[in-house]
């Protein structure tokens, strides 16, 4: 399980998460910034419900933000299309 | 009993005020309102550049931090992704190439050893630069580093130093007794410390509000486009000679700051900036600014046109009214240190900040001359 890639963009492994969150995050956009996960080609798009249920699961739910902030473009876009 | 200090605010600046602490013989509690390198530290380039800086006491504090740098991944045992691949400044036309012949002058007279060099050689360093790029400044000694790496790292290196480090604590008090401040209060209990010190960039306004201390810290949003992964293309620091107007400030024809700013990081992305506005905390990227930049961008490098962008983000700089940081004690209040105010030079501060603050509340003194950067620079204007 330790060894299951749950981002594929950059390539971040499941316990790099589970690490991740006994460092001290509490936020997908804590963990986010102590392993990249969310941060590749997809911004998350695939990884981000994994990773909140992750963290529900490990920090309980509370009013801390869960959720990663939703930043333009939508998908991929050529520099020159902008 | 040992000295106790209190430092609020978990970014760079923060976490290299507390990790300097922990060398001292002191007891250092950090508290964070919300996680590390959650605000501006998360939402800014990676440049330790100098040549960007205008020759003074920033660049004098810069000239140190870098040295300082150079051996931090050692010290702090981590990788920082530091890299000293060099820096330029690229010049489109002859207008920018008089300005920054001015510029290289001053810079070699405050001891940098930039130069200027013809477009043909800047296309030998970077073979992607466009064939219209005429010249470009030229400095073997700017460097990169990945800023939350740095301010983990000084999390790590700190609480091996028996720092304790308080998440998702805000700060909702400074206690006050007789002019000194005492302790202060998060979550409804109150800590109590010998010194406060104060790293809250853009958000140290309203901190100190709440003792009816001003402190003129404001924010200048700047937005950042980030690239699909690529191979190395990139090993320096890249700006445009509009970056260097827009960071002084000159023009007006410039409403929204642009200038460029590229740098390539470890995974590969080319971050890609940026823009310099005061819009108060508004996070929003700007459709506009952002297809301005990407414009500007292919300009100089014309490959970009076929690279997908990924992402935008903002982040807010702390600008002060004349540039400079305030890393002072207050002299209203005895104990209360303030370590902020560094708009886009936080990064290649962030050392030498926490170097000469720990300096300051540990041994009453320092060999910088700290003047420059007092707050009392801004209340005694006030008189």
């Amino acid at each position: 399980m330790n060894k299951v890639i749950v981002c594929r963009c950059e390539g971040v492994y499941f316990d790099e998460i589970v690490n991740a969150i006994n460092d001290g995050a509490t936020s997908v956009q804590g963990i986010k910034r102590r392993c990249r996960v969310g941060m590749g080609y997809c911004q998350g798009r695939t990884c981000q419900p994994v990773i909140r249920d992750l963290l529900i699961s490990m920090v309980g739910s509370n009013s801390i933000e869960q959720i990663q902030r939703t930043q333009s473009p939508i998908r991929p876009v050529l520099l020159r299309d902008l | 009993m040992k000295q106790k200090v209190i430092v609020i605010g978990g970014g760079i600046i923060g976490t290299s005020v507390a990790y300097y602490l922990s060398k001292k013989d002191v007891e250092v509690t950090l508290f964070e309102a919300k996680d590390i390198a959650a605000g501006t530290t998360s939402s800014c380039d990676r440049a330790i550049m100098l040549q960007s800086k205008k020759p003074g006491p920033t660049l004098e504090l810069a000239l140190q931090s870098a040295k300082m740098y150079t051996t931090l991944e050692l010290e702090l045992e981590a990788d920082l992704e530091y890299q000293k691949g060099g820096g330029m400044i690229l010049i489109e036309n002859e207008h920018e190439l008089n300005v920054m012949t001015e510029m290289v002058k001053q810079q070699n007279q405050a001891g940098l050893n930039v130069s200027i060099i013809n477009g043909g050689h800047a296309r030998e360093i970077n073979p992607l630069l466009s064939k219209n790029i005429i010249a470009s400044t030229w400095w073997s000694e700017d460097a990169e580093i990945n800023p939350m790496s740095t301010a983990f790292a000084f999390v790590k290196a700190a609480q091996r130093r028996n720092a304790k480090i308080k998440l998702n604590d805000e700060v909702q008090a400074l206690l006050i007794e007789k002019n000194r401040v005492v302790g202060i209060k998060a979550n409804k209990e109150n800590y109590y410390a010998d010194n406060i010190v104060v790293c809250t960039g853009v958000w140290t306004k309203k901190v100190l509000e709440t003792i009816e201390i001003d402190v003129p810290i404001i924010p200048r949003k700047g937005e950042i486009l980030v690239t699909e992964r690529l191979p190395r293309v990139l090993d320096c620091n890249i700006l445009s000679g509009s970056y260097i107007a827009a960071k002084l400030q000159k023009g007006n024809d410039n409403p929204y700051g642009i200038g460029l700013a590229i740098g390539q990081t470890k995974s590969g992305s080319l971050l890609i900036g940026g823009s310099r506005e005061f819009v108060g905390f508004d996070h929003s990227t700007n459709s506009k600014v952002i297809r301005e930049i990407a414009k500007r961008a292919i300009q100089v490098f014309p490959f970009l046109k076929h690279v997908h962008l990924i992402r935008t983000f903002s982040g807010f700089r702390p600008f002060t009214p004349d540039n400079l940081p305030i890393l002072s004690e207050v002299p209203e209040v005895a104990g209360l240190f303030i370590a902020a105010g560094h708009e886009g030079d936080g990064i290649a501060l962030a050392p030498i900040t926490g170097k000469l603050m720990a300096e300051m509340i540990c041994e009453q003194k320092t060999d910088f001359e700290m003047k420059p950067f007092s707050i009392e620079r801004f209340t005694k204007n006030n008189c």
